[in-house]
């Protein structure tokens, strides 16, 4: 169970993981603090998303920044 | 020692600026207007800009600005006067009966004081201010906000060159402005 | 007239044979009530003006009736008007003045839709949605019409309400001389910055019929006028291009607009104006000159307050500003007054104007305070269950309109009643309340838009 992250002042250009352990670029930021536009660089689950353009919803952000590798990722 | 002088100049000046800010409160709910209006310097400038509910960290977008947007207040003395003279027609039906003003002012502060705090000639404070306006029978107004004033040494006493209001509201509560704030 | 004061609205309050109208129509609150369905539901409203929304994604929160709405423009440029509540819960979506933005997001679920209005994100649509809702029926619900007339943009949420031209009628040229040049050309205003809005303690209507063309209450305004707030140090404005013109009341009937009108004399200039500003004078005598070539014989027209049924008021001349009167209970109207220039006029002129406007218009304008005063007043004692029972007297005038009003060549389209000798009159109201009236009991477009029946007579 992660801390909730603020994403609203998150800059274009940043990575985020998401729960379930992808990884997505941010886009676009409308600084709600809801969402994000973001592309998925990276899905374990669901490898189609990889490229897609999606919004991302703020509950679903688990980390800011490359992922760690390794033990203790989700 | 020089220490504690300087805490005594500060402190008398913050007194007398105050004292000239609560006779100013004084001569306007007394209806004093044109002994209200010597207060003033020739080329006063008195804004009061309008307020909008924006986005967190778009600060820039709250305040409409001084000379180039609609503001509720931003004039000078010319228009100031006209204001009192339209009271004193005695057919102002906005102010006729007139309005019960009561200007609680309060958390004075002194900014800043040129050259020093121990000679002045023009001084900078801001301070809050609660106007309770009650009219006709039960028509009654609340405006709580601050004020960013510039004071002018003028002889003995001061004038006020420069009054910034701003009104902790955003739609305007009251149906009319005809009081000085 | 014994009044029930239980019932609502029915035919007989407006009673434009005795020139006669009830004080219920104010204060009832089941007549108010009606009026949001049967007014402000179907009618065309005035929601702002593009230049408050100059790029893509800016956005400006207005009120259409007593709705809050969103105007913005989308990623395309397009405008749209939409409601401003949450399709899912309600929650407003924006509750910002103005800004810029990519979507509006719901902070109560997080519901989220674009600057086009479609539902774009809604948090766990494939886990809890099991992606079946159809987002293409849950975006923000959009008004029916949307008009830019010269920048200034309207809507109805009646799908079935004639387009806003066609709305406006013979009136569009006092809208029109809100908007153009000063000069002649084409849609050149620009709204300042800063909307007012402020509440009065009246019914909507009050104010609405004061600028539908009150000519009869200057001694509201004589302490206004020996203060002497006008351009030219004296009076509230300046009055030469008045006193050199005729008159008049312009009445459109089937449509319930109307608005005092002044026509200067043929081959004639107005006299000098803005005499305390010689750079502003200089510009406005420019304009004119310019105006009379583009325009020709209809540079003789002169603006002044007037009325788009049923809330817009227009104000094309000193000042110049447009208000709406948006409803908030019976009792109670939230004003907004928004304030134009000519967008490429000097900063000189842009500044002299704002002052001016400032010191004239608004809570804090001299002028207009003592409006409100009245209104407040009038109301306030129009609520008891005596005072209804007194109607009020809109008898000035009555049967003297004209419908072939001509001055030195110059035609005046509607019911036209010349003011000139007779000071004033109680036209434009009766023209108003008819319109009311018609609003408040059809049924449907059929009713209203009267006119396509005797155009198709006429055709015949």
């Amino acid at each position: 169970m992660s801390a909730p992250i603020n994403i609203r002042d998150l800059a274009p250009g940043t990575s985020v993981v998401l729960a379930g352990g992808a990884e997505a670029e941010i886009i676009d930021n409308p600084r709600d603090g809801i969402w994000l536009f973001a592309r998925y660089l990276s899905s374990p689950r669901d490898p189609t998303l990889v490229g897609q353009e999606e919004m991302i919803f703020a509950q679903d952000v688990v980390a800011v920044g490359a992922a760690a590798l390794g033990p203790g990722r989700l | 020692m020089a220490e504690q002088d300087a805490r005594i100049e500060r402190l008398l000046l913050r007194q007398e600026i105050a004292d000239f800010l609560y006779r100013e409160a004084e001569l306007l709910d007394e209806r004093r207007y044109r002994e209200w209006l010597d207060l003033l310097a020739d080329d006063i400038r008195y804004w009061m800009p309008m307020r909008r509910n924006i986005k967190f960290g778009e600060d820039e977008r709250e305040f409409t600005r001084a000379n180039s947007d609609i503001n509720w207040f931003d004039e000078g003395k010319d228009t100031l006067v006209r204001r009192v003279k339209q009271i004193e027609t005695g057919i102002h039906w906005a102010e006729e009966p007139r309005s019960r003003l009561s200007h609680l002012v309060t958390n004075v502060q002194v900014q800043r004081a040129e050259p020093s705090f121990a000679a002045p000639q023009e001084v900078s404070v801001s301070c809050r201010f609660l106007i309770y306006r009650n009219r006709v029978e039960t028509e009654t107004d609340i405006l709580v906000g601050r004020r960013e004033d510039s004071l002018r040494r003028n002889g003995a006493g001061w004038l006020l060159a420069r009054r910034k209001i701003i009104l902790d509201q955003n739609v305007l509560l009251s149906k009319n402005l005809t009081f000085f704030i | 007239m014994a009044v029930n004061a239980r019932q609502g609205y029915r035919p007989g309050l407006i009673d434009l044979r005795l020139g006669e109208i009830s004080r219920e129509i104010f204060v009832n609150e089941d007549v108010y009530a009606q009026e949001q369905e049967r007014v402000f539901a179907r009618a065309w409203l005035h929601v702002g003006h593009e230049s408050q929304i100059p790029k893509p994604g800016d956005y400006f929160v207005s009120s259409m009736g007593e709705e809050s709405v969103i105007l913005c423009r989308d990623r395309t440029g397009r405008i749209h008007v939409f409601l401003n509540s949450c399709r899912h819960r309600g929650m407003k979506v924006c509750r910002y003045d103005e800004g810029s933005t990519t979507v509006f997001t719901c902070p109560y679920h997080g519901w989220s839709y674009g600057t086009d209005g479609r539902l774009v994100g809604v948090p766990h649509f494939r886990e809890a949605y099991h992606s079946r809702l159809d987002k293409e029926k849950w975006g923000l619900v959009e008004v029916a019409q949307l008009c830019n007339y010269k920048g200034s943009i309207w809507a109805t949420w009646d799908p079935a309400a004639p387009p806003f031209a066609e709305y406006l009628g013979d009136f569009a040229r006092y809208l029109d001389l809100q908007l153009d040049g000063w000069d002649g050309r084409e849609g050149q205003a620009e709204v300042l910055g800063g909307v007012q809005k402020w509440l009065v303690p009246c019914n909507w209507k009050f104010p609405a019929e004061n600028f539908s063309g009150d000519t009869y209450h200057n001694i509201s305004h004589r302490s206004v006028d020996l203060a002497g707030i006008g351009p030219s140090g004296a009076s509230r404005r300046d009055m030469g291009e008045r006193d050199a013109s005729r008159k008049l009341h312009v009445c459109i009937p089937d449509r319930g607009h109307q608005t005092i009108h002044y026509v200067l004399p043929a081959g004639q200039m107005p006299p000098p104006a803005y005499l305390n500003a010689p750079i502003v004078a200089e510009y406005f005598r420019h304009c004119e000159e310019e105006k009379r070539r583009r325009r020709g014989e209809e540079a003789r027209m002169v603006g002044a307050p007037g009325e788009i049924f049923p809330n817009t008021a227009l104000l094309s001349r000193q000042p110049r500003t447009m208000a709406a009167w948006h409803p908030r209970g019976p009792h109670q109207t939230e004003c907004w007054r928004w304030f134009f220039v000519d967008r490429d006029a000097p900063k000189e002129v842009k500044e002299f104007l704002r002052d001016y406007y400032i010191r004239y218009s608004g809570p804090a304008g001299m002028t207009e305070q003592d409006d409100m005063e009245n209104w407040n007043y009038a109301h306030a004692a129009s609520r008891g269950t005596i005072a209804r029972r007194y109607p009020y007297n809109y008898d000035q005038g009555s049967g003297t309109a004209v419908t072939d009003y001509e001055y030195q060549g110059l035609k005046v389209p509607g019911e036209v009643i010349d003011l000139t000798e007779v000071q004033s009159s109680e036209q434009p109201m009766r023209n108003f309340y008819r319109r009311w009236a018609e609003f408040m009991e059809a049924d449907d477009w059929s009713q209203l838009a009267t006119w396509r029946v005797n155009e198709r007579k006429a055709a015949e």
